[in-house]
């Protein structure tokens, strides 16, 4: 056991050898040896300094967290909100709803990108903020089914006493089975967190006054260029924006944890 | 579907809007139109709105500048014509195998990890450590990773390889979309690990002990507990791989741009689209591809729900039955 | 909410601008009148650093280059901004300029100046863009207008032009015992061939995996491969088999020769799907590669990623008509305005693009071909003495967009797809088919797309 779970982890973090490697050289290195030549100081954090500064880091990290925070809040709260309608209520429709999220999926983004982008613009939302958190915010197909699966889990009973102690529905479903839902919200988080601070095609494309609604999937953009890329500076920034992602990763765990050994999953 | 309800409620009583409100009958009515009123209107107007928008496309001749011309279904005919398109089809076998695989991995490795393991946060944070990775660096990652004599090759030469006997992982034809596709197990593997993780989680850790005092072993666990609980999740991990499969995308579009016979169904619809400019062929593809994916789905979803309820939710249902019973019959 | 600040303050400084050009001398009163009457001048007749000093405008600069935008445009508009000194420049460089523009272009208010994406039909151009004057008069003045003008007006200011050759290291060529350049296609093989034989560098290295650079390779069909004018927008367009093989080894078929064989006989290096485009500039400048096709932009950057900046040299293509060679010269990416723009931003980018054009010394510091006719050539076109430099003709009235037309809807993509180029190499590599199979195909794709568009086919 312990052996395929060293062998899934090491050949989950080797491809990235190269990377590593490359964030460590300077361009001189970089430009005149190979990708697998280690390089001559492993402490030169020059890339990861040029990086931060030229990059706008600063402002990229602020600008992610302001959308994660916003998509994150939306994203769970209309998916835990869609998820338990559609879970406990019968209604005509109900099928459809649910065939209509799992259909969309299947739609390619590739086809359909322009005519977005003009119904975003005709709103005035190209180049805000707040539009590409609009656009992000569709809640994905993913975070509903692990809601529905959470709902599933969770007997109908519990509604059921609450209602007959006199609570709404409102009342049941923000304060008895939203809370039961932690260890499905965190899981959504992560996977839709990630998702998001890592998205670069739509960041790119709505967020287009890059010097000040730079996010960090884009702040690379300027090292890769027509001309050429600098890896170097490219691997360093992916190091630098990988740190945080996956502290706040290793912390979650934890709170999956506490939520599992606190028993809290059935209430 | 709201009316339906307001209907029922109006035939046995005169209307009065605010007492119905506060009954059972109307606030149901409500929660449902007001839960589900956002994510609704995102979902038509940022994927239905475009979504007709392109089955209008399919119809004309058009770039997204410019005149347009109506060819009725002169594109639909040319996507059956042209031999790129479904060719390219063949390779989401690559794709659809490698997505098997990947879910398997990842179950696998979610049903250790759930359990108490030491270290078990390491592994975890490994193993999804690729997910992390943004998408700027991914094509650098595996030209290097596969470039003859660095990081793939290196590895395998301490295993014992000769290089010479090594072929090529991008060049060689018989292999480069397995190449491809493993870049994809690795990518997204440690995303349906997390996933299962917190859908284990949904199971009742009660149902572990009073199976084990039934004498069953780890894998019966899995296969009687954990696997029939989050059958919803594993079911739409299936659907989603095979979609995912028929559109794969990005590991050509980053890795190989299309070449040498790995340019699938999606890379090509890129190309006609963004390159060649034949907006309505490109969403001509588009269409049947989805027809192609609804039909896939359609016996999938008929077969997978056919296997795991016969098989499993017998045996599941004993297990919550008994647990019902030393629970006093609460639950 | 940004919007409308936005507005307020463009609102504020057209009032702030109107009352000062009231309050200022005469000389400029007049100007405002001449402006309102006939709109957008002519871009031949503004004057920098005299007309419209005072000018205020907000300027959206979109462009492809993400490399320059923090470094030398930052430096160009400090420049501008002593002689403009009210008018602001922001540049909006992406990655995937060449993608996301045909998307932006859909809606009005895509910025103000961009780099004209080849994705735009020339019959299109007067909806979207500015003129900059009559081509007659620019012309007089400037080089490569023909590829971005249409009714006689033009759309696009180059930025920068190229003439397109091929790389190469003296010293490789030195110690392979090449003593004399190769001017022919076969003679250009055996060149390789004797790099191969005679040291251990890469006789040329097609950088495969990046695929642009196989794009590339369609850039040398016209000028460099027939030496004549009129090929590539005229003859191309009403040729039944433009890709066919022809006696004297000139033509698209010769350009495509030369990839092909290099390939077939093992003259390229060792796995091209793993190439490295940064990783191939500091190769050759170190001698580790004897060729590579492309334009004469590269030339520079290969000089500059090591210390052997004099090794780097650069070649006319090997082919030659009736005993001459030539080269093609073509625009680069060209500037464009905004047609939905106000008059003042119109002004204010012309006067920026003007500047960028005559002042900036950007094409020089590129490596490229400035469009300013009469200007010194890169250093490294010394080589290309006795070699004629070809521009190619427009194409005639009411065909302008014939050439893109027949491009899409025949895939064959010159100099807009890489797929046909690289399955060139693909079959070269793995001897699926003969480079004669594959001309034959384009040409099939050809023809059959001039006949679904209607195109009377002329031209042998």
């Amino acid at each position: 056991m312990y052996f395929s779970l060293i062998v899934g982890a090491f050949i989950s973090v080797l491809p990235v050898a190269s990377c590593v490697i490359t964030a460590f050289k300077t361009d001189d290195e970089y430009y005149n040896t190979n990708v697998m030549q280690l390089p001559k100081n492993w402490l030169n954090f020059d890339n990861f300094i040029a990086v931060f500064k030229n990059a706008d880091m600063l402002l990229a990290f602020k600008n992610s967290a302001i959308i994660l925070v916003f998509v994150l809040l939306g994203s769970i709260l209309f998916g835990t909100m869609l998820a338990y309608v559609l879970n406990r209520f019968k209604f005509l429709g109900n099928g459809l709803i649910r065939n209509l999220f799992l259909f969309a999926t299947l739609i390619p983004g590739i086809a359909t990108q322009v005519t977005v982008y003009q119904i975003m613009y005709s709103v005035g939302l190209v180049d805000k903020l707040v539009g590409y958190m609009i656009l992000m915010m569709g809640t994905d197909i993913i975070s509903i089914y692990i809601f529905l699966q959470f709902f599933e889990n969770i007997p109908v009973s519990i509604d059921e006493s609450a209602i007959i102690d006199g609570a709404s529905y409102y009342g049941v479903f923000f304060k008895i089975l939203f809370p039961l839902l932690k260890p499905a919200i965190v899981t959504c988080m992560i996977l839709k967190g990630v998702g998001t601070y890592n998205e670069y095609y739509m960041a790119n494309l709505y967020l287009q006054s890059k010097d000040k609604l730079v996010t960090v999937a884009t702040s690379l953009y300027k090292f890769t260029g027509p001309v050429g890329s600098q890896y170097n500076l490219i691997c360093a920034g992916v190091l630098i924006t990988m740190a945080p992602a996956f502290l706040i990763f290793i912390f979650c765990q934890k709170q999956i944890y506490s939520g599992l050994t606190n028993g809290s999953v059935k209430g | 579907m709201g009316e339906n309800i307001s209907n029922t409620s109006k035939s046995k009583k005169p209307f009065n809007l605010l007492s119905w409100l506060k009954s059972g009958k109307g606030q149901r009515a409500t929660i449902i139109i007001l839960f589900m009123a956002v994510p609704l209107f995102l979902l038509l107007t940022f994927t239905y709105v475009p979504f007709a928008k392109m089955v209008q496309f399919s119809f004309y001749k058009m770039k997204y500048t410019g005149p347009r011309t109506f060819v009725g279904l002169d594109n639909y005919v040319d996507v059956f014509k042209r031999d790129d398109c479904f060719r390219a089809l063949w390779l989401s076998l690559y794709y659809m195998g490698g997505a098997f695989l990947q879910l398997a991995l990842a179950l696998y490795f979610a049903t250790l990890l759930s359990f108490k393991v030491k270290g078990g946060n390491f592994f975890k944070g490994a193993m999804f450590f690729p997910y992390l990775v943004c998408g700027i660096a991914v094509g650098f990652i595996f030209k290097f990773f596969y470039t003859r004599g660095f990081v793939l090759d290196t590895v395998l030469s301490w295993l014992g390889f000769n290089l010479e006997n090594l072929p090529y992982w991008l060049k060689d034809t018989k292999i480069n979309n397995f190449s491809l596709a493993a870049s994809s197990i690795w990518r997204y593997m440690g995303q349906s690990m997390v996933l299962f993780i917190g859908a284990i989680m949904s199971v009742d850790s009660e149902l572990y002990e009073a199976s084990s005092l039934d004498g069953a072993n780890k894998w019966h666990q899995f296969k009687f507990i954990i696997l029939p609980s989050i059958k919803t999740i594993v079911v739409l991990n299936l659907i989603l791989s095979i979609t995912g499969a028929l559109s794969a995308f990005e590991p050509p579009y980053v890795i190989t741009n299309g070449t040498l016979g790995t340019a699938t169904y999606f890379w090509v619809m890129n190309k006609v689209a963004h390159t060649n400019q034949k907006v309505g062929l490109a969403s001509a593809m588009a269409i049947v591809l989805l027809a192609i994916i609804f039909i896939a789905t359609m016996i999938q979803k008929f077969v997978m729900l056919k296997v795991l309820n016969d098989d499993n939710d017998s045996v599941s249902k004993k297990t919550h039955r008994k647990l019902a019973k030393r629970n006093g019959g609460v639950a | 909410m940004k919007k409308t600040t936005k507005r307020f303050l463009s609102l504020f400084l057209v009032l702030v601008f109107s009352l000062s050009m009231v309050s200022c001398g005469e000389k400029k009163t007049e100007k405002e009148e001449t402006t309102d009457k006939e709109g957008t001048p002519s871009f031949s007749e503004l004057k920098l650093g005299e007309d419209y000093t005072d000018l205020s405008a907000d300027i959206k600069f979109l462009s492809h280059r993400t490399d320059l935008q923090d470094t030398v445009f930052q430096d160009y508009i400090k420049q501008f901004n002593e002689l403009y000194p009210n008018i602001k420049i922001t540049y909006e460089t992406t990655t995937t300029y060449s993608d996301d523009m045909p998307t932006r272009l859909t809606t009005d208010d895509w910025g103000d100046i961009c780099m004209l994406p080849t994705s735009v039909d020339k019959n299109e151009f007067p909806d979207l863009f500015v003129s900059f004057g009559d081509k007659e008069t620019l012309d007089q003045t400037y080089d490569f207008l023909n590829d971005k003008s249409y009714q006689g007006q033009v759309y696009g200011i180059p930025s920068v032009a190229n003439v397109q050759g091929i790389v190469y290291n003296k010293k490789v060529f030195e110690a392979a015992g090449i003593t004399e350049m190769p001017k022919t296609p076969d003679e250009f093989l055996d060149a390789l061939q004797k790099i191969k034989d005679n040291t251990e560098a890469i006789p040329m290295y097609s950088n495969f995996a990046a695929a642009w650079t196989m794009g590339a390779w369609d850039a040398y069909l016209g000028g460099s491969a027939t030496g004549d004018p009129d090929f590539m927008n005229n003859k191309l367009v009403h040729s039944s088999n433009p890709f066919s093989k022809k006696d004297d080894m000139t033509g698209p078929y010769a350009v495509y020769y030369v990839l092909y064989e290099a390939v077939s006989r093992g003259l390229i290096e060792d796995d091209p799907t793993t190439t490295d485009w940064e990783g191939c500039k500091g190769m050759i400048n170190r001698g580790e590669i004897g060729t590579m096709v492309l334009g004469s932009w590269a030339v520079v950057q290969m000089q500059d990623a090591g210390d052997n900046a004099d090794d780097i040299g650069y070649m006319p293509f090997p082919i030659s008509v009736g005993g001459k060679q030539y080269a093609s010269a073509a625009p680069d990416y060209c500037y464009a305005i905004n047609s939905k723009i106000s008059t003042d931003e119109q002004i204010a980018s012309m006067l920026y693009i003007k500047w960028l054009t005559e002042k900036s010394n950007f094409a020089f510091d590129q490596g490229g071909v400035p469009i300013v006719k009469g200007s010194q050539l890169p250093a490294v076109l010394d080589a290309f003495d006795g070699v004629e430099l070809v521009v190619d003709n427009p194409a005639p009235e009411g065909e302008e967009s014939l050439f893109n037309e027949l491009n899409r809807e025949s895939e064959v993509g010159i100099n807009t797809d890489n797929t046909p180029d690289c399955l060139i190499l693909e079959n070269a590599l793995n001897g699926t088919a003969t480079l004669d199979e594959v001309m034959d195909e384009w040409n099939q794709k050809w023809s059959d797309a001039q006949s679904s568009l209607g195109i009377e086919v002329t031209e042998e």
